[in-house]
C-alpha cells in the first residue's frame, strides 16, 4: 500500500537542452544536456552557480567529492570546470569521452576514445592507460582511488597510476556498457550488451554470469553497503544480494514500476531505500532489499513526474531526490524522514 | 490531428549506404543532402572527414565489431553505431532521417544485426534498406577477386546485402558491361532492384524511405525475386528462390527453419518470405540475416486468394535442391503430394 503523502516539490527549474545526466556532490546538483549544455546548481534552491557548454554534446557529468570541480564528458571530447573562479577547461579531443570517475577531490579519470586518461584538476594529464579493444565505456576506481577499472569490449581491466598497461584483466567475450565496483571492494559488476550481468569476485578472479535478461544492462549500481546491487535490462528492476558469499545461486528481487527502466540512485546510507525512474516519466521510491529473494516488490511511493522521461536521478544528500526529466525539466523532491520514504 | 486505424511507425528510418571506395558514396550523401527535400538528415560517415554541410549533423564514427553471446556464432553487431545512435535519439532536436555511410569494406550484416539485436534501438530506429553503390565499370573486378580461404569478397557481400543496387558511373561503361553487371548483380542477389545512374543522380524516392526492411513490405516490391536467373557456375553468392502453393505445418516449419538458420545461418546473408500456415488466417511474414529473424503474422488472406508460400535466401553454396526438398516437406499436406 503506497502511503498518500505527496513529496514536496523543494525547486523546479528548467534547462534548454535534453538532460541525460545528473551529479549531486556537496551542496552542488550539476546537468548535463544532449546537446552539451552543462549546469551547475545550488542544491537546496536550484539557483544557477555555473555553466559551460561542450562542444559536440554531452553524456555524462560528474562533480568531484569536495564539489570543488566537475568534469563533463560528451561524443567530441570533454571539460572541467573549478567552482572557485568558473574557469573551464575545454578539451576537444575528436575522442568519444563516454564517462568520468573521481578518485579523490584531485583527480579524475576520463574516458577517451580507446583509453583511460587521469588528469589533474587543471586537466593536465597525470597518465594514461594503453588503448582498450574498443572505446571505453565506463570507468570505476577500486581501492581508495589507487586502481582504475576501465570497461571496453572483451573485458574490464585495472590500471595501477604510471603504469599503461593492465595489472589485472577481468576478460568475458562482450560489450561491457556499465560498470559497478561494491563499496566493500570485494565485487566487480558489469553490465552487457549480451544481456547478462557479469560478476568477478576481486579477491581471485572468480567469476559468475547472470543472464536471461530481455535487453541489455546498461544501468548497475552499488548501495553505499555494498551488500545490494541494482539493474536494468527489464521492466523490473533486479536487486541481487552481495552479502555473504554473493549472489551466485540466488534469485533477486524484482521491482515492478516502469516498462523501461532509464535511471537508479540508492539513497545514501544503508536503507536500502532505492529512487528509479521510467522512460514514461514515472519516478518510484522503494525499499528495495525487503521482503526475500524472488519476491515482487512493489514501489513505496510514485512521486509525480512531468509526463516525460525520466532522464537521470540523483540524491543531494539524504533528504533532496533530483530528477531530471527528457524535456528539461530538473526537480527536487523533499524526503523528510530519515527511515521511511 | 488525423487518426487512422493503423498504428503508423514512427521511428526515424535508417538508410545504410554501403560501397567500393570510388563508387560514388560521397557524391550520393552530398546529392541527398543539398536536394532540397526539406528533412532533417543526420549522417554517421565511417570514413573520416567526406562530408561537410551546415544543414547535416555529421559524426564520425570507426567501426567496431562486437560479438553476442547468444549462441549465435556469426552474430555480431556495430559497437559504434549503438553508440552513436543511442546519443543521437537523446538529442531534443529530432531527425527524419539518418544516414549511415560504410567504409567500402566493411561487412553491411553487423550494421544490419545491429536493428535486430539492440532493443533501445529497435524501439526508436528502423532499418529502411541497405544501398549498395557500385562502379560499373569496376564492379566487376571486385565481384570477380579471389579472396584466401577464409576472407569474405565485401563487394559481393555488400550486393548481396542489398534492397537497392545504384548501378553508378553508367556513362563510364558500354552497353555490354551494362548488362554483363546486371546479370551479375541478379545472379547474386535476383530480387534486388538495380538503378542505373550517373554521377549519383537518381531519384531519392529510391532510395529513402522505401521501407525494404519492413515487414509488411516483404517482397511487396520484389515482383522479380524468383524469376530464373542466368546460372554462373562460378557464383557462390546466389539466390533461391521458392514458390509454393499449400498451407505449411508449423509444428513442421520452425524446427526446420530453425535448424537451417543455426547450421546454415553463417552462409544464409538474407531470408525472407511470405507464408502459408495452416489454420492461420493472416499471412506469415518474416525477414532475416543470417541467423536472427524477425518475423510477424501480417495481413489476412483474402477470400479466394491461393494460399501459397515465397520465400527467398540469399546466400553462399546455398543447395537449391535441398532447400526445396526441405521447405516442401514442411507443407500440412506433405507426403500426400510428393
Amino acid at each position: 500500500m503506497s502511503t498518500a503523502v505527496e513529496a514536496p516539490t523543494v525547486w523546479d527549474i528548467a534547462v534548454d537542452d535534453a538532460p541525460v545526466s545528473l551529479s549531486a556532490r556537496g551542496d552542488l546538483v550539476a546537468v548535463a544536456g544532449a546537446e552539451g549544455t552543462v549546469r551547475v546548481l545550488d542544491a537546496a534552491m536550484g539557483a544557477e552557480t555555473g555553466s559551460l557548454e561542450l562542444p559536440g554534446g554531452s553524456l555524462s557529468v560528474q562533480l568531484a567529492p569536495d564539489a570543488g570541480h566537475l568534469a563533463a564528458t560528451g561524443p567530441m571530447g570533454y571539460a572541467l570546470w573549478r567552482r572557485t573562479d568558473g574557469r573551464t577547461t575545454v578539451r576537444e579531443s575528436g575522442a568519444w569521452s563516454a564517462a568520468a570517475a573521481w578518485a579523490d577531490p584531485e583527480r579524475v579519470a576520463i574516458a577517451s576514445g580507446r583509453r583511460a586518461l587521469v588528469l589533474d584538476t587543471d586537466g593536465e594529464e597525470l597518465w594514461r592507460t594503453d588503448p582498450a579493444a574498443s572505446t571505453v565505456t565506463d570507468l570505476a576506481w577500486m581501492r581508495q582511488g589507487r586502481r582504475l577499472a576501465v570497461a571496453a569490449y572483451g573485458a574490464v581491466h585495472g590500471h595501477e597510476r604510471h603504469t599503461p598497461k593492465p595489472v589485472v584483466t577481468y576478460p568475458y567475450v562482450g560489450s561491457h556498457l556499465a560498470l559497478a565496483v561494491a563499496p566493500t571492494g570485494r565485487w566487480i559488476c558489469s553490465g552487457n550488451q549480451d544481456a547478462s550481468i557479469h560478476i568477478w569476485r576481486i579477491r581471485d578472479a572468480g567469476d559468475l554470469t547472470m543472464s536471461g535478461y530481455p535487453e541489455k544492462i546498461s544501468r548497475l549500481a552499488f548501495d553505499d553497503s555494498g551488500f545490494w546491487l541494482a539493474a536494468d535490462g527489464a521492466p523490473d528492476i533486479t536487486v541481487w544480494d552481495f552479502s555473504g558469499k554473493g549472489p551466485e545461486g540466488t534469485a533477486p528481487r524484482s521491482l515492478r514500476c516502469h516498462e523501461t527502466i532509464t535511471a537508479l540512485a540508492w539513497r545514501p546510507g544503508a536503507g536500502g531505500q532505492l529512487a528509479s525512474g521510467g522512460d514514461d516519466g514515472t519516478v518510484a521510491l522503494w525499499y528495495a532489499t525487503a521482503g526475500r529473494a524472488q519476491q515482487r516488490l512493489r514501489p513505496a511511493r510514485e512521486l509525480t513526474g512531468d509526463g516525460t522521461a525520466v532522464a537521470a536521478l540523483a540524491w543531494a544528500g539524504p533528504h533532496l531526490l533530483i530528477a531530471a526529466y527528457r524535456n528539461g525539466r530538473v526537480r527536487a523532491y523533499g524526503v523528510p524522514s530519515r527511515a521511511a520514504l | 490531428m488525423t487518426t487512422t486505424a493503423e498504428s503508423r511507425d514512427t521511428r526515424v528510418p535508417v538508410t545504410v549506404l554501403t560501397g567500393f571506395l570510388g563508387s560514388g558514396k560521397t557524391t550520393l550523401l552530398n546529392r541527398i543532402l543539398t536536394e532540397h527535400h526539406g528533412m532533417r538528415i543526420a549522417v554517421i560517415e565511417n570514413e573520416f572527414g567526406e562530408v561537410g554541410i551546415d544543414d547535416a549533423l555529421v559524426l564520425d564514427a570507426e567501426e567496431e565489431i562486437f560479438e553476442m553471446n547468444n549462441g549465435c556464432i556469426c552474430c555480431t553487431v556495430r559497437g559504434d553505431l549503438i553508440r552513436i545512435l543511442g546519443a543521437l535519439m537523446r538529442r531534443r532536436e529530432k531527425f527524419d532521417h539518418i544516414l549511415i555511410e560504410t567504409t567500402g569494406l566493411a561487412d553491411p550484416a553487423p550494421v544490419a544485426q545491429t536493428f535486430f539485436m539492440d532493443d533501445e534501438i529497435a524501439a526508436q530506429l528502423r532499418l529502411d534498406a541497405i544501398v549498395t553503390l557500385v562502379d560499373t565499370a569496376h564492379v566487376l573486378q571486385h565481384l570477380d577477386e579471389v579472396k584466401p580461404e577464409g576472407v569474405e569478397n565485401e563487394a559481393v557481400e555488400q550486393i548481396a546485402f542489398a534492397d537497392r543496387v545504384v548501378l553508378n558511373k553508367t556513362d563510364l561503361a558500354d552497353e555490354e558491361t551494362i548488362g554483363h553487371v546486371i546479370r551479375r548483380v541478379r545472379a547474386i542477389n535476383s530480387g534486388v532492384r538495380v538503378i542505373p545512374a550517373q554521377h549519383a543522380r537518381i531519384d531519392l524516392q529510391q532510395v529513402l524511405d522505401v521501407g525494404a526492411f519492413d515487414l509488411e513490405r516483404v517482397l511487396a516490391d520484389d515482383p522479380s525475386f524468383l524469376t530464373d536467373t542466368e546460372h554462373q557456375h562460378d557464383a557462390t553468392v546466389t539466390s533461391v528462390g521458392i514458390d509454393l502453393p499449400g498451407e505449411l505445418d508449423e509444428d513442421k516449419l520452425n524446427p526446420w527453419l530453425g535448424t537451417l538458420l543455426r547450421t546454415k545461418g553463417v552462409d544464409i546473408f538474407r531470408s525472407k518470405g511470405i507464408l502459408a500456415i495452416a489454420g492461420a488466417p493472416k499471412q506469415y511474414v518474416f525477414q532475416g540475416v543470417h541467423m536472427l529473424l524477425d518475423g510477424e503474422f501480417g495481413r489476412d488472406w483474402r477470400d479466394g486468394e491461393e494460399r501459397r508460400n515465397r520465400l527467398v535466401f540469399i546466400g553462399r553454396n546455398l543447395d537449391r535442391k535441398e532447400l526445396e526438398r526441405g521447405f516442401a516437406a514442411c507443407l500440412a499436406t506433405a507426403g500426400a503430394v510428393a
